[in-house]
């Protein structure tokens, strides 16, 4: 069987070996296959439409820009497990007295980058949703990852340097970037609040790719078992425990989120 | 204006950490390293402990810097084989005196070296705290152990408690030594005896004129007396392809297929000329003399190799010896070779 080809983006150093070693674990499978590494999520979607890859490895946010301009007809394969779980966290200084999304207005709110669905786009639909508009907050800009989708955390950094440094006083951040920081011990911040379960990344691919090629690949990435030192390795790098089938409803906050801001599906 | 109390400044510079840590940590490449720089012993914590939650790991603690390597290191169960576990196998110096004295000896024995006898309380008392820390195989070694004045009872002590090599130049199986030789069990004891070559003259270049012969003679009587034999040849270079004609030749003795070990000429005691070995380069095989626990015999003269000048207790020393081996691996910058000497 010809290789599945999957795209996905060269956000870190370690997507490198992350992608071999997925790549040698298919290799003895009935769907082996290849990849290919993009700069950045627009050119990633853009290959994918254009049929130089058949499977990308896509953010939230380069998930519905592909539904969006597949008319709805493309599929999403697999998600990490966190991927079902991520969330968005408000924190500020230890003590600042704030908690609740309603403590939130007036304050200096660090956002990430404008592609960012967990430190800008979605922080700013769940604020709406409480009834409190941008012009309700001081919003703090950092569009330090932009094209990445807030995939390599810098900006949620900024974000959250911005509120030691007193320029701001809440900060958005993902909940994988929040846990690491976490793991250093008591760092003078805490939890104002945290946002819902929505998904982040999955595996997209078009409604032309062959249902038993999918179906192959997929069950094959879904037996990769975290007991297994070899898949273990990969998993831990990728931020996984298990790969599981996608849960579509959780892109339904992002998909409004997009609709409310006006955030085009090209660019 | 409020100032910071002392709990603040922990924690924010801790707030900082972190942030170094996931931004330089999360960008490096899976597998490398990075220097965080620390100012106090409890931030070397704050990095340890982040490193833990995150996967990643601690490799070196400098003085203001914590290297901290990309992804999990792996153990020395992943390194090394079960059976080269540094601690599975204990070699002991019995005494360092020797009836010969070969010019490539390791540890300088001769008839006038200095018998640092290993006493028997001693043998057993090692004996006993190396199985507890799971010793399954035991090396007597020397200088030449049958001129231990109680060998005998130092070999009862090992075979009931493991397997048994006594290495030996077969030379001093006569009187008194002789009926030592014959009280030893032949079930958990094999001998291993020093030949280098299949005829006389490349062994009696390094070892003295005539020994090749008498080691020979040796070998025939230890094998009529029921004992399992075995030979070991030191060389310069295995280029020579002597050890082919040696196993040919041992077979005419009796000795099984399979049982030579070649050992190569390492630059350590007596040797001008050789491979050289460093604790960084060597596998460790925990060794004990009336001098200490070294870390290879090979190198049981070499102050380089002493590990601890303490005998007892045995076993924080074998957990030093696999942690500190454990670095050099992880280091990765010399990939340590092993030197079989038995
Ligand atoms: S090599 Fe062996 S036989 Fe030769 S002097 Fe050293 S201990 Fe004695």
């Amino acid at each position: 069987m010809a290789a599945l080809v999957v795209g996905a983006v060269a956000y870190t150093a370690n997507v490198v070996p992350i992608w071999e070693g997925i790549r040698e674990y298919f290799a003895d499978s009935s769907a082996p296959m290849d990849f290919v590494l993009y700069s950045n999520y627009e050119r990633q979607v853009d290959a994918l439409l254009a049929g130089h890859v058949d499977v990308a490895w896509n953010t939230n946010l380069a998930y519905l820009r592909t539904v969006g301009l597949t008319g709805g007809t493309c599929r999403a394969l697999a998600q990490r497990d966190t991927d079902v779980t991520f969330k968005t966290v408000l924190v500020a200084r230890e003590g600042s007295g704030l908690h609740g999304l309603e403590s939130v207005r007036g304050q200096r709110l660090a956002l990430g980058s404008k592609d960012s669905g967990q430190a800008r786009i979605l922080p700013i639909k769940f604020l709406a949703d409480a009834g409190i508009s941008l012009d309700d907050v001081r919003p703090v800009i950092f569009d330090s990852d932009v094209g990445k989708h807030g995939d390599t955390g810098r900006s949620e950094l900024d974000a959250l340097q911005a509120v030691l440094g007193d320029e701001a006083d809440v900060a958005a951040l993902g909940i994988t970037t929040w846990q690491q920081l976490k793991q250093a011990g008591e760092l003078g911040v805490e939890e104002v609040w945290t946002s819902p379960d929505y998904c982040h990344c999955n595996f997209t691919a078009l409604a032309s790719l062959d249902d038993d090629r999918a179906e192959a690949w997929t069950s094959h990435l879904l037996a990769m078992d975290w007991d297994v030192p070899e898949h273990r390795r990969i998993l831990e790098l990728e931020g996984l425990t298990r790969w599981v089938r996608p849960q579509l409803e959780g892109y339904r906050s992002l998909e409004e989120a997009m609709r409310e801001q006006a955030i085009p599906l090209t660019w | 204006m409020t100032t910071a109390g002392p709990d603040q400044v922990r924690s924010a510079r801790r707030a900082q950490l972190s942030i170094r840590l996931v931004d330089v940590v999360g960008r490096l490449a899976a597998g490398t390293t990075t220097l965080v720089p620390v100012e106090s012993p409890a931030e070397v914590e704050v990095v340890d402990t982040w490193c833990r939650g995150t996967g990643n790991s601690v490799l070196a603690v400098h003085p203001d810097a914590v290297e901290v390597y990309r992804g999990r290191l792996s153990d020395l169960d992943s390194i090394l084989p079960p059976d080269r576990m540094p601690g599975r196998r204990l070699w002991l110096y019995t005494n360092f005196h020797c009836n010969l004295a070969c010019d490539y000896c390791c540890v300088s024995s001769s008839p006038k070296a200095d018998p640092r006898v290993l006493g028997v309380d001693s043998v057993a008392a090692l004996v006993t705290e190396a199985g507890e820390a799971g010793a399954t195989e035991l090396f007597l070694t020397g200088g030449e152990p049958l001129m231990h004045p109680a060998i005998a009872e130092v070999v009862a002590i090992c075979t009931t408690a493991a397997p048994t090599v006594m290495l030996t130049n077969a030379m001093l199986f006569r009187g008194a030594r002789l009926r030592a030789l014959d009280s030893m069990p032949r079930e958990a004891l094999t001998l291993q005896v020093s030949l280098d070559s299949a005829t006389p003259d490349l062994h009696d270049r390094h070892r003295g004129a005539g020994t090749w012969a008498r080691a020979v003679e040796g070998i025939r009587t230890a094998r009529e007396m029921g004992f399992t034999v075995r030979i070991a040849m030191t060389v310069a270079s295995r280029a020579g392809g002597e050890e082919v004609e040696v196993e040919r030749f041992a077979a005419t003795l009796g000795i099984r297929p399979g049982q030579l070990v070649v050992r190569h000429i390492a630059k350590e005691g007596e040797a001008t000329q050789g491979i050289v070995l460093t604790r960084a380069t060597l596998v460790p095989e925990v060794c004990a003399t009336a001098d200490g626990i070294w870390w290879h015999p090979v190198g049981a003269t070499d102050e380089a190799m002493r590990v601890s000048a303490d005998l007892l207790p045995l076993r924080p020393t074998i957990e030093a010896i696999r942690e500190e081996y454990l670095g050099y691996r992880r280091r990765g910058d010399v990939l340590a070779a092993s030197f079989p000497c038995a």
